[in-house]
């Protein structure tokens, strides 16, 4: 095994081995269930649009509580020493978490599936939106946990971390509601940066390759300026 | 012929290249914003040796020993580890040398067993290579009994013999320990005297300590620091026992007479 694989081993056993991540993921999973359920009834619709939106809702404030450990808490007991001082590289570290971290998140959206089954079982979906649904919370769930590693990178305080994670998260999610109070140039550019603007055609069945590649840019970005906060000691 | 054999003697043997030290650091220095912590550090250790750094608390060791293991990036000069600069070839040189921080930080939630063989791991050991290396770890420093107990679970003096067991992992050539006795009772603090001793005849250590007679006992030179800056590298050979100790005020006395004259 590389690594990078014993690395991202390590770090999913203690994810997944921590209460916090199974709390998580049941909270989740019992807020949307109770809304796809009330929802279905009242709607009697075959359409997973609303429960996307809610999902990344909650995916803004779970997130960072995902993600504020990873490295706040390595900082503060000192492994963090023992990890820079072993033959690894920051990125491999980062990427470590990273990817783990999704791991988690991605299984939390994975048990929603269970939804988009009860409606194929019982109506007809529009399966090219659920499909394009699940993809685009998986990308905004990619940039979440970017911003969340990145800023656990940065202290030694978890709390600050996942503070910081949830803030930038909201406020790049409702940027596009700032852009309608800002003049037309500006507007534009905070719209472009908005995730809700960037999700919104994944939720509705519409997918736009410049979304796609936000998702990813803002993803690589974060994760290189964790690897810089890593660096600068 | 016989011409042709003459001069096959007479070609001069190409000589082999010399090996680097294993330790050659050279003007490092270190600052936080304006405080300047560690200034004009010079030490060169051989293969083998052992050197203690000696200092009062707050004299810069951990500082001295975190930028040689490559946590901390120097403000001046530069560290080469077996030939590899700590900062340009970071990886090389971090392969070859074992670290045990001061405050000996482990994954608490980890059996003895399971971290060694996630630290051999990384160190860069192959899968077939991990479990052999593990096992002669936990065997050198007598882990046996603990191997399958929780990190979190163990006595100061066994998690101080695990943090030295993973910095042995891929066999290092420089063994960096950081006031390896802080916090160990007077029988550990024996056990670990003897580990140093089994030790020092197959790799290089640099220990720091404020503590003189531990230095004395186990190495072979004693580098002293005062406020960030060198005062002397000193051979222990031939020092009487709580001879450091006389050497040691002497030195750091005349400093401080130094510095008040150039204030």
């Amino acid at each position: 095994m590389s690594s990078f694989a014993v690395l991202v081993d390590k770090e999913l056993r203690s994810l997944f081995l921590s209460p916090i991540a199974w709390a998580l993921i049941a909270v989740f999973l019992f807020l949307m269930g109770y809304s796809f359920t009330l929802t279905l009834f009242s709607t009697s619709a075959a359409t997973l649009v609303h429960i996307f939106f809610q999902a990344a809702g909650l995916l803004l404030l779970l997130v960072p509580i995902v993600t504020m450990r990873s490295f706040a808490e390595e900082r503060k007991t000192g492994t963090l020493e023992l990890m820079l001082t072993a033959p690894v590289r920051e990125g491999e570290l980062v990427l470590a978490k990273f990817v783990a971290s999704l791991a988690v998140v991605v299984v939390m959206i994975a048990a929603t599936g269970a939804y988009a089954c009860v409606l194929g079982w019982f109506g007809s979906p529009d399966w090219g939106a659920i499909y394009g649904g699940y993809l685009g919370l998986v990308l905004l769930a990619a940039t979440l946990v970017a911003i969340g590693v990145m800023f656990s990178a940065m202290t030694s305080n978890q709390v600050v971390g996942a503070i910081l994670a949830i803030g930038l998260s909201f406020l790049m999610w409702t940027l596009d509601s700032l852009a309608q109070l800002l003049p037309t140039g500006l507007e534009r550019v905070f719209i472009s940066l908005s995730l809700l603007a960037r999700f919104t055609p994944f939720a509705t069945g519409a997918m736009y390759a410049s979304d796609f590649g936000f998702f990813i840019t803002a993803t690589a970005l974060a994760l290189f300026v964790a690897v810089r906060a890593l660096a600068r000691r | 012929m016989a011409g042709l054999a003459d001069r096959r003697r007479a070609a001069p043997v190409p000589s082999p290249e010399p090996a680097p030290p294993i330790l050659a650091a050279s003007g490092l220095g270190k600052s936080f914003g304006a405080r300047r912590v560690v200034e004009s550090f010079d030490l060169v250790l051989a293969r083998n040796e052992v050197v203690g750094l000696l200092g009062p608390n707050g004299s810069g060791k951990s500082t001295i020993l975190r930028m040689i293991a490559g946590y901390l990036r120097p403000t001046t000069g530069q560290v080469q580890v077996a030939g590899f600069d700590v900062v340009q070839q970071g990886l090389e040189a971090r392969r070859r040398i074992g670290y045990v921080p001061e405050d000996v930080p482990l994954y608490t939630a980890m059996r003895t067993r399971e971290f060694l063989s996630f630290m051999g791991s990384i160190r860069g050991l192959s899968r077939p290579d991990v479990g052999p290396a593990v096992d002669l770890v936990i065997e050198r420093l007598a882990l046996q009994r603990v191997q399958a107990t929780l990190i979190g679970k163990l006595s100061r003096g066994f998690r101080q013999r695990v943090a030295i067991a993973q910095a042995l992992l891929g066999r290092p050539a420089l063994l960096l320990l950081d006031e390896p006795t802080n916090g160990l009772d007077p029988r550990q603090i024996i056990e670990f005297r003897e580990t140093v001793r089994l030790l020092a005849g197959e790799v290089a250590i640099l220990v720091s300590s404020h503590v003189l007679a531990e230095i004395e006992r186990v190495a072979d030179r004693a580098a002293i620091l005062l406020d960030g800056r060198l005062l002397d590298v000193l051979p222990l050979e031939g020092v009487p026992p709580g001879g450091l100790e006389q050497i040691f005020l002497r030195l750091t006395a005349d400093e401080a007479v130094a510095q008040r004259i150039e204030a």
